[in-house]
Formats: structure tokens, sequence, C-alpha cells
């Protein structure tokens, strides 16, 4: 991850220097984007495609794309790649334009989940359409198959006390908080009333007596597992994790619980600067085909929008990440859970 | 004689930079952000944004809220811990390394000091090798036969915190007390002996009370050090090892309650103030008396 980012900074200020010098290039389609994105070949086969030229600017945190559209207030970007948990942000700021999806034809081969995009959460505004879904992972359990035996289909396992002291968990109250509503099935794991948020701390640290330790990072997960007996990881970093233990010969698998799977799910949006609509409606169509979308998965292992990926069976149930009632709330109960002896 | 006058005033106003310089550096480096520190623990925060209003309320929450002071204390007790055990383990290897000879000595010092030069995260990782389940340590214990079966007592808890910290500041601790130790001069110990005194007695009357305000300096050192650390609780401790330093970092996060989080520090700050203070009334009180 570390190397990622450097590579990520190295990046964003060798495209900044490109970008400056193409200045010139009035036409060319300005598009913000994470790693993975708009990899060079695609932009090759875009401008073949289209005869529009593209200059890609890559980032590295949400923080960073907001600083870049609300600094330009979106006259810097024709289109850029957020999250659906910011997206609304975005919309109330009007730093983004709706979308005419008649316009991108290839929309409608999407799979079923995200055909109707009113049913995405956050990607829709006074029905009116912001966001394009492009790329997706879900948060699931990683279960070591030696150990954990029926497969586990639930969150509810990590509770289960033949498991103590073998699992791990991740170091992050606003997650932990949100799936385990979803565990106690509440339905809207992002807006808890007082009662639940008691009731879901409760539950919290019952986890926290079950568990080995907390992680923060997919590294730090994966050592804990070479050096100790783990039979379940909470799954952060979704199928990069499951990837990474596997390279390693763990014998692990990866799912989505039944319960529902919390999922980021990254959009192309059209900035409110935007020069040129039409090339950006290109753009995002060009994104959504077949060939870009079975490349992305196979290179960030990552899920896309257009065909089946190992993130998530068309059956499994995601719950897109949404901003929470309040963060700060949530961050101190979760070190009250943690301090509870 | 004009000449010599000038350059008598540029040599003048040389060293009046320099002084300025030498004062103005810790001001702007050290006083100024110590007190933006304690200027934003008397804000508040609304709706993620901080609100520049004075108030009391993080200083009437960390005294009220029952989950700030137990911690708060049990970190006290921890860092306390590591600071005696660091003294127990440094206390013979620097006295080992005073009765070396000639290059030895300095040899031995520098090889002692060497782990200082690695990475923190890396030696924490390595650490946590050695004491997981499968690690070196319950491997080499069962081995042993000292262990039946890998225990978890010294995974991922307060032990695994206490170890890890001792581990990591041992060279602290060892540096101050062989400089003490290194300075006792040779004719007092020489004059214990010829006046009759067993290697015992001269240790406990001579030597011992010499060398504590190494011990002392020494203790300060690695109290402080272990007290702001909030890495390696977080790497090692798990889930009973939570610390101060723990809560303090994750005020800084996500949560972005800076205002509480510079009002903790404040707290810190003064037990670190404290701490320093009394290594140094006691090093120094000990060392003139004598």
């Amino acid at each position: 991850m570390g190397l990622k980012k450097a590579f990520l900074r190295l990046a964003t200020i060798g495209l900044g220097i490109g970008l400056m010098t193409s200045a010139a290039l009035a036409a060319n389609l300005r598009v913000l984007a994470w790693d993975g994105y708009a990899d060079p070949d695609w932009v090759k086969d875009f401008t073949a495609a289209t005869g529009i030229g593209v200059d890609v600017v890559f980032i590295g945190s949400d923080d960073e794309i907001w600083a870049k559209i609300k600094g330009s207030e979106g006259q810097d970007f024709d289109v850029f790649a957020v999250n659906t948990a910011q997206l609304q942000r975005y919309i109330k700021a009007d730093l983004v334009s709706p979308i005419d999806i008649t316009k991108l034809p290839n929309q409608k081969d999407v799979l079923p989940r995200f055909r109707d995009l009113s049913q995405v959460s956050g990607d829709t505004k006074d029905g009116k359409v912001y966001g394009i879904p492009f790329c997706f992972d879900s948060i699931g359990l990683i279960y070591d198959t030696d150990k954990v035996k029926p497969a586990p289909t639930s969150m509810s396992v990590l509770w289960d006390p033949a498991y103590k002291g073998k699992i791990l968990a991740y170091d992050n109250g606003e997650h932990n908080f949100s799936f385990t509503a979803l565990t106690l099935g509440y339905k809207d794991p992002f807006n808890l009333n007082a009662e639940q948020m008691a009731a879901v701390k409760a539950k919290l640290v019952e986890l926290k007596r079950n568990v080995l330790s907390f992680y923060t990072t997919a590294d730090e997960a994966q050592q804990i597992y070479q050096n100790n007996d783990v039979a379940l990881i909470w799954a952060n970093y979704g199928q990069q994790q499951v990837k990474a233990l596997q390279k390693i010969g763990a014998h692990v698998a990866y799912v989505n619980p039944s319960e529902g799977a919390l999922a980021w799910l990254d959009n192309w949006v059209i900035s409110k600067g935007v020069r040129d609509n039409a090339a950006a409606e290109k753009w995002i169509d060009f994104m959504l085909t077949k060939k870009i979308g079975g490349e992305l998965s196979e290179r960030t292992g990552f899920g896309n929008t257009v065909v089946e990926s190992s993130s998530a069976g068309g059956n499994d149930k995601l719950v897109w990440l949404n901003n929470v009632e309040d963060p700060l709330k949530r961050s101190d109960m979760w070190n009250e859970v943690k301090a509870t002896p | 004689m004009s000449r010599a006058g000038s350059t008598h005033s540029a040599e003048g106003r040389l060293s009046q930079l320099v002084t300025v310089l030498a004062f103005a550096l810790p001001v702007i480096f050290v006083l100024v952000p110590l007190a933006i520190f304690l200027v934003y623990s008397f804000f508040g925060v609304d709706q993620g944004t901080i609100v520049y209003a004075p108030t009391l309320s993080n200083y009437v929450r960390f005294f009220t809220d029952p989950i700030f002071l137990p911690v708060f204390w049990n970190t006290i007790v921890l860092c306390v811990s590591v600071a005696v055990i660091c003294i127990l383990l440094a206390y013979p290897a620097a006295y080992f390394l005073t009765t070396l000879k000639g290059r030895w000595r300095y040899a031995l010092l520098m090889l002692l000091l060497v782990p200082l030069l690695m990475s923190y995260v890396i030696k924490i990782y390595a650490i946590r090798s050695i004491l997981g389940l499968n690690g070196f340590l319950n491997k080499a214990l069962v081995a042993l036969g000292i262990l039946d079966q890998p225990s978890t007592l010294f995974v991922f808890n307060m032990n695994a915190i206490l170890l890890t910290l001792s581990l990591l500041l041992i060279p602290f601790a060892i540096l101050p007390i062989f400089l003490s130790l290194e300075r006792i001069p040779q004719t007092l110990l020489r004059a214990s002996d010829d006046l009759g005194a067993s290697s015992l007695q001269t240790f406990l009357r001579i030597t011992l009370p010499l060398s504590l305000p190494g011990v002392a300096s020494a203790a300060s050192f690695v109290f402080v050090l272990a007290i702001g650390d909030f890495l390696t609780p977080q790497m090692v401790g798990g889930i009973s090892g939570f610390t101060f330093g723990r809560i303090l970092y994750s005020q800084f996060g996500t949560a972005y309650n800076w205002p509480f989080g510079a009002a903790l520090s404040v707290a810190l700050a003064i037990v670190v103030i404290c701490a320093i203070l009394v290594g140094e009334r006691f090093g120094r009180s000990r060392g003139t008396s004598v």
C-alpha cells in the first residue's frame, strides 16, 4: 500500500506537469481519477475511437478530490470519480451536473444491481442521476477454510465462542457500528438512534472479547495471520486482502454475509465546469464497455459494474457505504468499547 | 584602526544574530506550537468543525467521563513498570560495560546502541512475530518443555506492550547509567578497598549512591518515551492493551476532535513535565551532595 501511495504521488506530480504543458490543447477532456481507473492503454483506445484527447490526473484520497474540485468550483475538470458516500456532498455544493443516461447506451447492459440507478443509494437526487457506478468492492469476511467449518454465511460467526481469540477485526468505529447494526438486523446502519447505538455498543463489547486484535492495514493483518492462530478476518480491504493472503499460501475464502455486506462504490460524475458535455458522456460510456470492466477487475481485483467478478455474486446483498449520522459520536463510543475491561 | 573596528562590529553583529537565532528557534519551533496546542484545548467541536469559542468542556469531560481517568492511570502504571524493568536490565549491563578496559568498552556500548538506528516500526513488527502464538518465544518455550502448548500470555495484551516497550527503550536507560558509572572516580573505589570494605559494601555505599543520578535520568527518559508512544500499544496491545496514547491518537483521525485531543495532550504533557522535573531534581541533589 505504501508503495502504491508513493507511486500515486509521483503519478500525480508527473501528470500535473503534463497537464500544465497540455493546457494549450484546450479541447482535451480533463479527467480526475483514482489509480487504475484510467490506464494509459484505455485512454489511447478512447482517443483512437472518438478522436478526443484526454488529460488524466490521479488522486490519492477523498479529501484530495474534494480539495481539487471545490478549489476550482469544478472548473478544472470535466469528469471525475467519487464514491457514493461522498457524492451527496458534491451535489449539495452544486459542483456536479446531472447526467442524461439516454446518452450512455452501455448503461443498459450493466449488471442488474446497477441498472436502476434510483435503487443505488447516493447516486440520485430529486429524480436526477448524478453518478454512474463504475467500480466497487465489498467489505466481507475472510475465513480459513481449514479452521472454519461449515463455511460461514453471516458476520454473527464473529461472536461465536468457538473462535474466541482467533478473530481479526478492524480498528474503525464507523464501520464497526455499521456492520454490527446490519448483523443486529437494523434497516439503516448509517443512521442509528440512541437506543440502537447502545445496543450496537454492547454487542461490540462482546465482539471485542472474542477477537485477537484490531488491525489497521492489510499488511498488518497478514503479518498477524502468519504468526498466530487466526480463523476469521473482517476484511476491510476486501478482494485485495484475499489475494494477498492466497499469494502467501493461506487457505482462505471470502464471503459476503447474508445480512448484507458493507461496500464502497465509485462513480463517474460530470463536474459543473464541464466544457464539452458530449465528450464527458462518451468517456463514461466508454468506461462501461465489457472490455474495460473485465480489465479493471483483472488488474485491480475490484468489482466492476459490467461483468461478474469475485467481489460479489449476483445474489450477494451489498449495502453501499453512506455518511453516518455522527462520526464523532461513533468514534467516542468506539473508544468506550475499547476501554471497557 | 577603523578597519579593526569594523571587523569587530561585524563580529558583534554576527554574534548578536546567533544569539537571536538561539532564542528564536526554540520559541518558534517549541514554545509557539505548545502554546497553540494549549489554546486549542479550550475550543470545542460541532458537526465536524472546530468552534473557536473558549470553553472548559474538554477538561470537564476528561475528569468526569468514566473512561479517561482509569485508562490514564493504567497507562502511567504501565510506563512506570516499563521504566523499572528497563533500569533493572540496564544497570547490570552498564555496570558490566564500565568493568571493561579501553576500546572494548566503547565497541560494546556502540553495539548496544545499534538498535536505535533501526526503524521503530520494523522493530515492533519483528517483536510482534517473536511474541505471536506461533512466534519464536512460544516455539522456544514449547521446544524446551517449559510450556505444554503455546501460551497467549504475551499475545496482544498489556504484557505484550510492557515487554515490547521495555525492549525498545533499554538503550535509553543504558546510556545515562553508563555515563554516571563511568564518572565515578576510581580513587574512591580504591580508598574504600584500602579501608577494608568488601566489594559488596563498596558497591552499596559508593558506586550505587553515586550512580543514582544516572538512574533517575534513565528512568525519566524511559517513562517519558513510553508514555508518549501510541504506536507500540496500537500494534501489540490488541483488545485489552488500551492506553492513553491510543485514545489521544484517535481524536485526530476520523473523529476530527482536535480540541479534545489537545486537552488530552495537555494532561499528558503535565505528567511528562512532572516526570522530567522529578528525574532532574532527584538526579541533581544526589549528584551535588557528594
